[in-house]
């Protein structure tokens, strides 16, 4: 039954990728101007001169005279056969680009999630349990504060401080000395005792705002009869309550999980520029703003890839964990 | 601390015969004594891989003929970083300007003369049709491989003029053919034109005229197919390249192109070389010395003195001004000059340990507005083109309250055109129409024909309000929009609906230099019109001259698009065609003041206030650097004062 479900969710995935490429491709070339327009402008921002000659041959070559169908077809020709181009840019291929910074990209997504849950979940079940106590309000506020400010101001913030006050430097997620050196023990403690600031910046509105989810979700559960039942029959506080209603209110929890993937790669793009994180986040902002075509295409295909999986994992471990869903 | 030298230098006051061979190009070069100085003196962690039997010896590495530098204020000490930023991506030039363009020629420090520098020395000779350049005798690339006139002979064969790799471009023809190159010897090589070519080495001195050494043979030849046609295939598998010129430029690089600094194997003849590349997805970039670098310094010890250049990237320009506030950038102009940063610069010095330099305005002005006198609509167009009508928006500005409000005073009112103290100054191109007076406007506008409505504004002779937009882009200078605003109003008194038009700078460029849809555009003008300058506000010979983007294209395609222009263009463009040709400093002067006057009768561009100058931040500690230097692309800043003879002073 589930393999069937699988199987066809998968199925589905593929038109809707073709249908997603082709506006994805539509967007970025939508946009007047080209590649060579935004380098031209991008050169002229800091008084430099670019040569016009030079432009307009690489127009030609790239093909950016050519119709948009043609440009598609030619790039998703390309996709298919495993090449996704090169960027215009860097004049690198596109695939090394985007591998090159992924493995950063997943430990900080990771950290994250693990760092959201860790704090989101106790603290969603002690506000829950103990409503309106004074640990419940104070949480409550720090909650708000977290949702209601932006991750890259909160950054923007937490850098002039460390600046100005302590001299000390906190974007980027390697010391100097590590930042180009090859991988080592050394190297990943350099990196533990960095990312915790960039974890606690794109931490704190999910954590608040699953705060606030399992907060309400858990307070609809905690007045169900199949609760007073249980209390009736002597079964402990907390091992009721983590037993039964938590095990419902926690469906949140599993759903962000599809979310998690596409964050992967867009996860909090304007607080890693603004923090100079070494992750994707920068280069796709960069590639779209730069209009680098197959680079932001490629980045695009990706995160679709990316959140159509992330549901479908999301969908098949709430099919596990919660037997009403599966047995529907 | 920095000495006071070299702001005298750099005053043009009283050196009018200095700076009238701007526009020399051809001045018989003096050729830097070269027997005089031996290499003696080099970096400590040189010397022990000279003792280790890893590295020739410094007399051997910088060649017999090595170019003898004298410091700024002092012969320096070796060792220390450099460091700088690159903003993001797309910030190549950034390390181009530090590191410079290493041609055959460049300028020197006050931007007057140019002087030898790949080359040892080059005469001119039959008119300025022919230049023969004389190499240095056993210069080496960065890699230990010599450098000579085959180099020369790759790069312009090759490269240059394969329109395969790329159409050469414009610099390298004289009379409609490109330049002929031929190897008299190792050492020498010559360049002939069709026509005489005047400016053609204050090109080769700008940063784009690298090309003839810009390449080193020996390694870039393999991604060619005229040199590697067996072995091209796999290597152009093997790096994911789609074809040979993408894997040249992933390679070899371009002149203002990212990939330029991305491949750490790639031969150089710059003080500094890449060993922390620049390519997408890096987070600093650094270079360090070039063991073969060809400068020494009067005491013989060979140049760079500085270890490494160190630039984080940083992704935007808050972070930047950050990271100069701690103190962790050694020197900074570029990003982070608009006068808004200077308050909060200026605050942090003490903690940052850093005081300001002067970047000097080459001229001109750093806001022009040009109405579009090829707009497609052709009401607007004759409007456009009725000189009394922008004579009468000139008027109608009242600049000295633009300069107070927006300014915070500081500025002059300015059309266009080098100050007062450059030998190309034109005071009638620079100085003309700069009154506020709003009668005269009404009265130049009433003699038009153009009739008040009752809303105030006037009437086209179809009855079409007089109203256009003026594009502007708002993240390029935050000024403009400020003045548009106040200038909007000064306008609508005189009973001119201008509208402000704020876009994003790629809808910009497609919008008024593309597709020649705009009423008017605004733009900066800093100019002195000196050789190697595009002087784009008199003649429209780029996408950058607003008012005749039709008229450029014609120019630049010989006729065949765009659309011919009137008598008055056609003139300039003449002469500025004989003008580059010129090998006379005084003849190419009365030939670009003769521009000047034609453009001054017609009055194309309307200018605000003079440029001002910007400050940039050094540390208090690194010697060497001038305290006042021009500012501008051509130069291009901060090379010409040679990084390489800039040092750290010791405890």
């Amino acid at each position: 039954m589930l393999l069937v479900y699988i199987a066809r969710r998968i199925l589905w995935a593929i038109p809707l990728l073709f249908a997603v490429s082709l506006i994805a491709f539509a967007l970025i070339t939508a946009p007047p101007g080209d590649y060579l327009t935004t380098f031209a402008a991008t050169l002229a921002q800091s008084g430099d001169v670019v040569d016009e000659a030079r432009l307009d041959a690489l127009r030609e070559r790239y093909g950016f005279d050519q119709p948009f169908i043609i440009q598609y077809f030619r790039w998703i020709g390309g996709v298919l056969q495993g090449d996704f181009g090169i960027s215009f840019e860097w004049q690198q291929p596109v695939s090394q680009l985007i591998w090159e910074r992924m493995a950063l990209s997943v430990t900080l997504a990771l950290a994250t999630l693990m760092f959201t849950w860790a704090m989101a979940l106790p603290i969603g079940i002690y506000s829950a349990v103990r409503k309106y106590s004074i640990g419940d309000y104070f949480f409550t506020t720090i909650g708000f504060i977290g949702l209601a400010t932006p991750n890259f101001l909160f950054a923007l913030v937490l850098m002039y401080v460390a600046v100005v006050h302590f001299g000390s430097d906190v974007s980027g997620l390697f010391s100097e000395q590590y930042q180009d050196a090859p991988w080592s023990l050394a190297k990943m403690g350099d990196l533990a005792a960095h990312i915790w600031i960039p974890v606690i910046i794109l931490g704190t509105s999910a954590t608040a705002s699953l705060v606030r989810i399992m907060r309400a979700n858990l307070l609809d559960e905690l007045h169900r009869p199949y609760v007073t039942t249980a209390r009736a029959k002597g079964l402990s506080e907390w091992r009721l309550i983590l037993k039964y209603p938590v095990r419902i209110a926690i469906n949140p929890f599993i759903s962000t999980i599809g979310w998690a993937f596409p964050q992967l790669i867009s996860g909090a793009v304007i607080t890693a520029f603004v923090l100079s994180l070494p992750t994707s986040g920068p280069l796709m902002l960069q590639a779209l703003l730069a209009q680098d075509m197959y680079l932001a295409g490629a980045f695009i295909l990706l995160l679709c890839c990316l959140s159509i999986v992330g549901m479908l994992v999301s969908d098949i471990l709430l099919a596990v964990i919660d037997p009403r869903i599966r047995f529907r | 601390m920095r000495q006071d030298t070299a702001s005298d230098t750099f005053t043009p006051k009283g050196r009018g015969l200095a700076r009238l061979m701007l526009g020399a190009a051809i001045l018989p070069l003096m050729a830097f004594s070269t027997a005089a100085q031996d290499a003696t003196g080099q970096a400590p962690s040189l010397a022990a891989m000279v003792d280790a039997g890893n590295l020739p010896p410094v007399a051997e590495r910088v060649g017999d003929e090595p170019e003898v530098v004298n410091p700024l204020n002092e012969v320096g000490a070796y060792g220390g970083d450099l460091r700088i930023y690159l903003r993001g991506s797309s910030d190549h030039n950034h390390i181009l300007r530090v590191v410079g363009p290493q041609g055959l020629v460049r300028w020197d420090p006050q931007y007057t003369e140019i002087v030898p520098n790949v080359a040892e020395r080059v005469e001119v000779t039959e008119g300025g049709r022919v230049f023969t350049f004389h190499l240095r005798d056993g210069m080496k690339w960065s890699d230990g491989a010599p450098f000579t006139a085959d180099d020369v002979m790759f790069n312009v064969e090759d490269l240059v003029l394969n329109e395969e790799f790329a159409p050469t471009p414009p610099r390298y023809t004289s009379g409609g053919e490109p330049m002929q190159v031929e190897k008299l010897d190792d050492y020498t090589v010559r360049f002939t034109f069709k026509e005489p070519y005047g400016d053609f080495l204050a090109e080769l001195a700008s940063p784009l005229g690298q090309h003839p050494v810009l390449y080193a043979k020996h390694y870039c030849s393999q991604f060619l197919p005229a040199y590697n046609s067996d072995g091209l295939a796999a290597l152009i598998e093997e790096n994911g390249a789609t074809d040979w010129q993408n894997l040249f430029l992933q390679k070899c690089g371009d002149l203002e192109i990212p990939a330029r600094w991305g491949n750490p194997e790639r031969p150089t003849l710059d003080p500094w070389v890449i060993s922390e590349p620049y390519v997408g997805g890096a987070t600093r970039v650094v270079m360090t010395r070039n063991p073969y670098f060809w400068q020494i310094d009067t005491e013989g010890n060979q140049l760079p003195y500085i270890d490494q250049v160190v630039a984080p990237i940083d992704q935007d320009v808050e972070s930047l001004i950050l990271s100069v506030m701690g103190g962790n950038v050694d020197f900074g102009l570029r990003h982070i000059d608009p006068p808004a940063n200077r308050p909060v610069l200026a605050q942090n010095r003490e903690k940052g340990d850093y005081d300001f330099f002067e970047a000097k305005s080459t001229g001109g002005t750093d806001m022009s507005i040009s109405l579009n006198l090829t707009h497609k609509d052709p009401e607007k167009r004759a409007l456009f083109r009725e000189k009394d009508f922008r004579v009468a928006l000139s008027l109608g500005m009242d600049r000295q309250e633009i300069i107070d409000t927006v300014m915070l005073g500081q500025g002059e009112p300015w059309q266009q055109g080098p100050f007062e103290d450059h030998p190309y100054h034109h005071e009638q191109i620079a100085t003309q129409f700069l009154e506020h007076d709003p009668e005269q406007a009404n009265a130049l506008l009433d003699g038009l024909g153009l009739e008040r409505g009752e809303d105030g504004i006037r009437r086209m002779a179809n009855g079409d309000p007089v109203r256009f937009q003026v594009d502007v882009i708002p993240t390029f200078d935050p000024t403009w929009v400020d003045s548009l605003q106040l200038i909007e109003q000064q306008w609508a008194e005189i009973g001119v609906d201008m509208e402000i038009n704020p876009m994003e700078r790629t809808f910009f460029y497609e919008r008024t230099s593309n597709s020649n849809d705009h009423d008017a555009a605004v733009w900066r003008a800093t100019q002195s019109w000196v050789a190697g300058q595009i002087p784009q506000m008199l003649v429209p010979v780029h996408h950058d001259s607003r008012y005749g983007i039709a008229w450029k294209d014609w120019y630049l395609s010989g006729g065949e698009k765009g659309e011919e222009p009137p008598a008055s263009i056609k003139k300039r463009l003449e002469l500025y065609d004989a003008a580059r040709g010129m090998t006379d400093a005084e003849e190419r002067r009365q030939a670009m003041l003769e521009i000047a006057q034609i453009a001054a009768d017609e009055f194309e561009t309307i200018g605000v206030s003079q440029a001002l100058p910007t400050y940039g931040i050094v540390k208090n500690d690194l010697m060497n650097v001038p305290e006042s230097m021009p500012s501008s692309w051509y130069y291009p800043t901060p090379s010409p004062t040679l990084p390489q003879t800039w040092f750290w002073k010791s405890e």
